[in-house]
């Protein structure tokens, strides 16, 4: 059985001029100890269902079932209990840790208040464990997170979500402001935790060749709906979704060789404010016909294991269009 | 190589920058040469605080003083030596004969200033033309980038960051320059849009024949655009060559560590092979070469002095011991 099950998850926000879909209708399981990647562009949503997997935004509808209970309609004092299983690692090391606060203190301040630790004694080789496990050197526990690089702040950042023993731990792009040998470094580190204590992963990122590293799954995003779910690996096997094969074909390969012809989206992001009916990818996509403009394709299993939404799933490809505008 | 030559448009000859405060010496840029030839296409890839921005300041004359104190040098622009040109002859080159895109388009517009007349501000200030004629070339130059000429009265938070960035390019390109410099132009921009981006970018670059040093720490954005490439780590060039030279025949056990660390998308490995450690600390770089403690492959000697760059083949440089023939023998 799934570990946490999403269910036609929703979140509107309310703006001048209507309703912004930022989630819409968004179901998706995983299974404990293995990894979904969340992958859109800026605006897609991905930022803000993983908040709202948190609580850290209400959901406007849909429930969110976390080792069989729904947690999004638990009240707050109820859902606390499950602040200290599913845990989050933010994106940006440089603003989300407390500049006048010492390595030491950032990792002590959730054991205070999310567990049980009171004395110091109990505290201090807690903070230490913590420390060793994500490799960050016990000199370093008076230093302030400005005398750090990003890679040893973005350390922290695991080490103070780990501080809860979480089950589930929700990654927002986790280390896209890090240099790609510092990267490579991160990514070790979030895979060997994951081993040794059957993490449960939500990956959300924008950038392909990281999700494909890490996820057993991807779920690709775009305004607010999931367009494509798969295997990790099948997704870059047979791209269903022409949003997909846009993006996958976007990515700048570090290569000389085999390189395909680029798949160039025109124009940008539609407004997902009051978003109207039809396919809403209708208006960049290269396939689009009027159907799409009309009728909002639904994600439907297209193979065993493999859905999208697209009206035109497998006929479209990459070089040849189906109906070339 | 003393004289420069035609076909290079820039020629940075053991350029050495260092940033002086009262507590530290920050060695940022340390003994660098680098050429690009005219039309063609330069990448300059490292990790932050590497000194890709400082070289790229450096031929726009952006750099402050203090705390910017340039050691020795030369730097070389189409014949003149940069360095020796007054603010008043180097305000006729900046803008001008050289543009640069800067790195986030988010800050880099003025926001209470219409789009259109930020381009044609550029082209107004550098040529003899009228207020009309100022516009109607702002116009096209947008029309080159994509931006219909209604949004030519539209200010910078009507447009989203790709649009922005077409802007810029726009204003880095309105004076027809002979050379662009890019610093991590669509680091900021999703991957779509950063695939518009560098279309747009290499087609106009192709079209006006302009020369380009791209900042970049991405290899992927290198093979898309790039001829050359360079690679840079604590101040120094550490390999340079064409991109061939670079991404089919790496030498430098940076430059592989490098590659070995991106995920691959073709195959798959079940663990990504890091460079272990960090750069060193640029206000304390050592005597002996600087990637001594990160490197798998060092040796005694690496630990003694500082290599020197060896050609390994025409136009491949690295600077290792590993290449040197002379310690081979030794």
């Amino acid at each position: 059985m799934a570990f946490v099950s999403i269910n036609h998850l929703k979140k509107y926000f309310e703006v001048k001029g209507g309703k912004l879909h930022a989630v819409d209708d968004v179901s998706f399981q995983i299974v404990q100890g293995r990894t979904i990647g969340i992958v859109g562009e800026s605006g897609c949503g991905k930022s803000t269902l993983g908040k709202t997997i948190m609580r850290l935004e209400e959901p406007t509808g849909g429930s969110i079932i976390f080792d069989g209970v729904d947690i999004a309609a638990l009240p707050e004092r109820k859902f606390r209990p499950y602040r200290q299983r599913i845990q989050m690692i933010f994106q940006d090391p440089f603003s989300s840790l407390d500049p006048r606060m010492t390595v030491y203190q950032l990792i002590q301040e959730p054991i205070l208040s999310m567990t049980h630790l009171r004395k110091r004694e109990e505290i201090t080789p807690r903070v230490y464990e913590l420390m060793d496990l994500v490799g960050l050197a016990r000199r370093l526990e008076n230093s302030y997170p400005h005398e750090l690089d990003g890679g040893r702040r973005q350390r922290i950042g695991i080490a103070r979500a780990l501080s809860t023993n979480p089950e589930f731990i929700i990654c927002d792009e986790p280390v896209s402001a890090l240099d790609v040998s510092i990267q490579a470094q991160v990514l070790n580190l979030l895979q060997d935790l994951q081993e040794d204590r059957k993490l449960t992963y939500m990956f959300i990122t924008h950038d392909m060749s990281v999700v494909k590293h890490i996820s057993d799954d991807i779920a690709v995003m775009y305004l607010g709906q999931v367009v494509e779910k798969c295997e990790s690996k099948e997704l870059f096997i047979q791209t269903l979704h022409p949003y997909s094969q846009a993006l996958l074909s976007a990515i700048p390969v570090p290569s000389l060789h085999n390189r395909k012809q680029k798949v160039i989206l025109k124009g940008e992001l539609s407004s997902p404010i009051n978003p109207k009916p039809g396919c809403r990818f209708a208006a960049r996509c290269r396939c689009a016909t009027d159907k799409c403009r009309q009728e909002t394709p639904v994600l439907r299993e297209f193979s065993p294991n493999h859905f999208v939404a697209c009206h035109y799933a497998g006929q479209t490809d990459l070089m040849g269009t189906t109906n070339d505008p | 190589m003393t004289e420069t030559t035609r076909e290079n448009i820039v020629e940075i000859k053991n350029l050495t920058i260092h940033y002086e405060t009262p507590e530290d010496i920050f060695e940022a840029v340390n003994n660098i040469s680098l050429d690009i030839k005219k039309g063609s296409v330069l990448g300059l890839v490292g990790e932050t605080g590497a000194g890709k921005t400082t070289i790229a300041l450096s031929l726009m004359g952006l750099l402050p003083f203090p705390p910017t104190h340039i050691y020795s040098g030369e730097l070389f622009f189409d014949g003149q030596d940069l360095l020796k040109l007054s603010e008043k002859e180097l305000r006729s080159v900046r803008g001008n004969r050289i543009g640069m895109i800067f790195q986030d388009p988010m800050t880099a517009l003025n926001p209470i200033m219409r789009v259109g007349d930020q381009v044609s501000e550029v082209i107004m200030l550098h040529n003899r033309v009228s207020k009309e004629e100022g516009k109607k070339m702002a116009v096209d130059m947008l029309q080159k980038v994509g931006i219909q000429p209604e949004r030519y009265n539209d200010y910078p938070h009507q447009f989203s960051g790709g649009m922005k960035q077409r802007v810029i390019i726009a204003i880095a390109l309105a004076c027809r320059p002979e050379l662009l410099i890019a610093d991590e132009p669509t680091t900021a921009l999703d991957v779509t849009i950063q695939a518009q981006v560098l279309d747009l970018m290499k087609g106009l670059q192709k079209e006006l024949g302009t020369a380009m040093l791209l900042i970049t720490h991405d290899f992927g954005v290198v093979a898309d655009i790039c001829d050359e490439c360079a690679v840079i780590y604590a101040g120094e060039i550490v390999e340079k060559g064409s991109v061939e030279d670079i991404f089919d025949r790496s030498c430098h056990p940076y430059t592989i560590g490098l590659f070995e660390s991106i995920p691959s998308l073709e195959r798959d490995e079940k663990r990504l092979k890091p460079i272990q450690g960090l750069m060193s600390d640029p206000t304390s770089l050592p005597s002996h070469c600087s990637f001594y403690d990160r490197c798998p492959k060092r040796c005694d000697l690496c630990k003694e002095k500082d290599p020197t760059t060896i050609e390994v083949a025409a136009g491949h440089f690295v600077k290792c011991f590993l290449f040197d023939e002379e310690v081979k023998k030794m």
